[in-house]
């Protein structure tokens, strides 16, 4: 059994001339999450519907879970769970047939709607048509849906996009229960911080290609800048902002130089975010 | 292909399609809209005969006939004539030759043009015969030497007169069957807008299960509803079997050329917007029924002309297999590569 739940290797997609993916290359291992990060137009969900059998590569392979995408398309997709960017639920029919009706399709006989109704924060709603429910609670109805089969590999594209904190919170959950389940979560999102919070490594993709992939951590020691932030007062009764860069030989003597010679209102540490590293990294930011 | 999952899906299209209001709303109506006008429509035939005559000579006794049953009215030309009885307005029309008198003088047969519709009964063929030997005989006072030489104008269709109402039955047919080709298109064009298709492409679904269990969802809402509607009118009286194979044809026509309009369609306005042109088109044939030589050949050009010629000759003359194989092999090709042409196309769509 590979070690590895999903395996890129020079994965290449084209639309016309445009080269959606390309040539891209990384590993997920079983059990880790995955953050797919990009802005719109990266690829990253031409990557997604590469690995889940959807489109079939221009060049490179997908192995999922030890086996050619390409050439076990149907046995991949037994063990995969998606859950995509557009609402895309049976809107005329309530939340229990919906879920129903996949796990059916997954030959699933013992199945209870209910559970994972609640697990998803929509108990009580079950049997109301979806066309009824907020945004939220259709995204949550998604994510339900997409682990109907107990996926081996959950493929999340951008689960929280738009939601409220709360549905947002639940579906962070759900993310984290499935990984505590043992499952490989590859999560494409436009949020840093969510990324940052939720995954084991993050990929940093931009006009096809991955240009970083590593820990949130790493990538932050690597590329990131950290600082003291102060506000200070000035003897003209002013608030100004102080920073001074930590892990430098000069940080001891300016941070007591500020405490000596300024009037300290406010301070904290300053750490880099996803969003910075990636702006430095392809010059453009996750959100355009 | 993997038919507990098409069985699946079967089982869902069918619990949308009832879900759909507005689909179900028009279905219903046009059911009891269809229902209504066959039963109010004439049970019976109206049993004077409608007599057209052209004769360049005068023959007063021809037009002065007070026999019970004919109705003898003169028309001015032969061409005139044989329109009269292609749009309906005489069931025979009589046309005397010009030198009708001098060729009876010189002890030749004329010969009398007999002109009928493509449905007169066998009777009235042989009865017109024997009118017009006797009409001449009233006009000359003794027997005339005649050629009577018969034409049908449009299809033959010897039997018995048909009444309206019974006419209206391949018109109810296909109306119902085409009714359908509206809830379908509209089912799948929503399946691939509203990517419910992708989400699920991502289960063991394949694409092929998909338009299998959408062929079966079509054509099985098509064909009960007009074997229903069918056998509710007496339609399925004579032949059944025949009608149901072209019923099951048409059925399939109907979804092959549902898949052409949903690979088109992106909401529902669109589909009305397709459909309705489509709609008008395959419905043209069955008016060659209700108003028999008022279209003329071009009228085989669409597919549907096959089905309700089949279903008209089986449902109201007792047509068997010897007589309609032709139309079913024609409307079976017209399916097969409509259908082909609908799963191509959007085939491509779904992936």
């Amino acid at each position: 059994m590979s070690d590895y739940a999903i395996v890129a290797e020079d994965l290449t997609y084209c639309y016309g001339d445009l080269v959606a993916v390309d040539h891209i290359n990384f590993k997920v291992a079983r059990g880790e999450i995955l953050g797919f990060l990009g802005p719109n137009g990266a690829g990253k969900t031409t990557t997604i519907n590469i690995l889940t059998g959807q489109m079939k590569p221009k060049s490179g392979r997908a192995i999922l879970l030890g086996m050619d995408v390409a050439e076990n398309v149907k046995k991949v997709k037994v063990d995969i769970g998606v859950c995509f960017e557009t609402t895309n639920l049976y809107e005329q029919m309530t939340a229990i047939e919906n879920l129903n009706l996949f796990a059916r399709l997954f030959g699933i006989k013992s199945f209870d709607a209910n559970v994972l109704l609640n697990r998803v924060g929509l108990e009580g709603r079950g049997k109301d048509r979806v066309e009824t429910y907020s945004k939220g609670m259709k995204q949550r109805l998604m994510v339900a849906r997409s682990i109907v089969n107990q996926p081996q590999i959950l493929f999340l594209d951008e689960p929280t996009a738009g939601l409220d904190p709360t549905s947002s919170k639940a579906i962070h959950n759900i993310i984290i229960q499935e990984r505590e389940r043992g499952a490989t979560v590859f999560l494409t999102t436009h949020d840093m911080m969510e990324a940052d919070k939720l995954s084991d490594r993050v990929s940093f993709m931009n006009q096809g290609r991955i240009v970083a992939l590593d820990t949130p951590l790493n990538l932050k020691q690597q590329y990131g800048k950290r600082a003291l932030k102060a506000k200070v007062i000035t003897p003209g009764g002013k608030l100004e902002d102080r920073e001074i860069a930590l892990d430098t030989a000069e940080t001891p003597g300016s941070v007591k130089e500020l405490f000596s010679q300024e009037n300290v209102v406010t301070i904290h540490s300053k750490e880099a975010t996803l969003e910075d590293i990636f702006i430095k990294i392809t010059g453009r930011g996750l959100v355009e | 292909m993997n038919i507990h999952i098409i069985s699946i899906l079967v089982s869902k299209d069918l619990s949308l399609f009832f879900r759909k209001r507005a689909i179900i709303i028009l279905t219903f109506v046009g059911l009891i809209f269809y229902l209504v006008i066959y039963f109010v429509m004439p049970s019976s035939v109206d049993e004077n005969l409608k007599i057209g005559l052209y004769s360049p000579v005068s023959l007063p006794v021809f037009t002065q006939i007070d026999e019970e049953g004919l109705e003898i009215s003169p028309v001015e030309s032969e061409e005139m004539l044989k329109e009269a009885v292609l749009d309906g307005s005489y069931v025979v029309g009589i046309s005397i030759p010009v030198d009708v008198a001098e060729k009876l003088s010189s002890n030749q047969k004329p010969r009398v043009n007999l002109y009928f519709t493509p449905d007169a009964p066998q009777e009235i063929k042989d009865a017109m015969e024997v009118v017009v030997r006797e009409l001449a005989y009233m006009q000359t006072g003794q027997p005339l030497a005649f050629d009577v030489s018969e034409e049908i104008l449009g299809q033959d269709m010897t039997g018995t007169l048909i009444p309206p109402r019974d006419r209206l039955r391949p018109l109810l047919a296909i109306f119902i069957i085409m009714m359908e080709i509206l809830g379908l298109s509209n089912l799948i064009s929503e399946e691939i807008e509203r990517r419910t298709a992708q989400a699920l492409l991502v289960t063991p679904t394949t694409v092929t299960d998909i338009f299998i269990a959408k062929s079966i969802s079509g054509i099985g809402l098509a064909f009960v509803q007009a074997v229903l509607i069918m056998a509710i009118i007496g339609g399925m009286n004579r032949q059944p079997l025949i009608i149901l194979v072209s019923l099951l044809l048409g059925a399939a026509l109907a979804t092959g050329v549902s898949f052409l309009i949903s690979a088109r369609a992106r909401d529902f306005m669109s589909v009305l917007a397709w459909s309705f042109p489509i709609l008008i088109i395959l419905i043209i044939p069955s008016f060659t029924v209700m108003f028999p030589g008022a279209i003329t050949g071009w009228v085989k050009i669409i597919p549907s002309y096959y089905l309700v010629d089949t279903v008209h000759r089986a449902a109201n003359f007792g047509s068997g297999w010897g007589d309609v194989w032709v139309n079913l092999l024609i409307l079976f090709g017209f399916t097969a590569a409509i259908f082909w042409a609908g799963i191509y196309i959007l085939r491509r769509k779904f992936q």
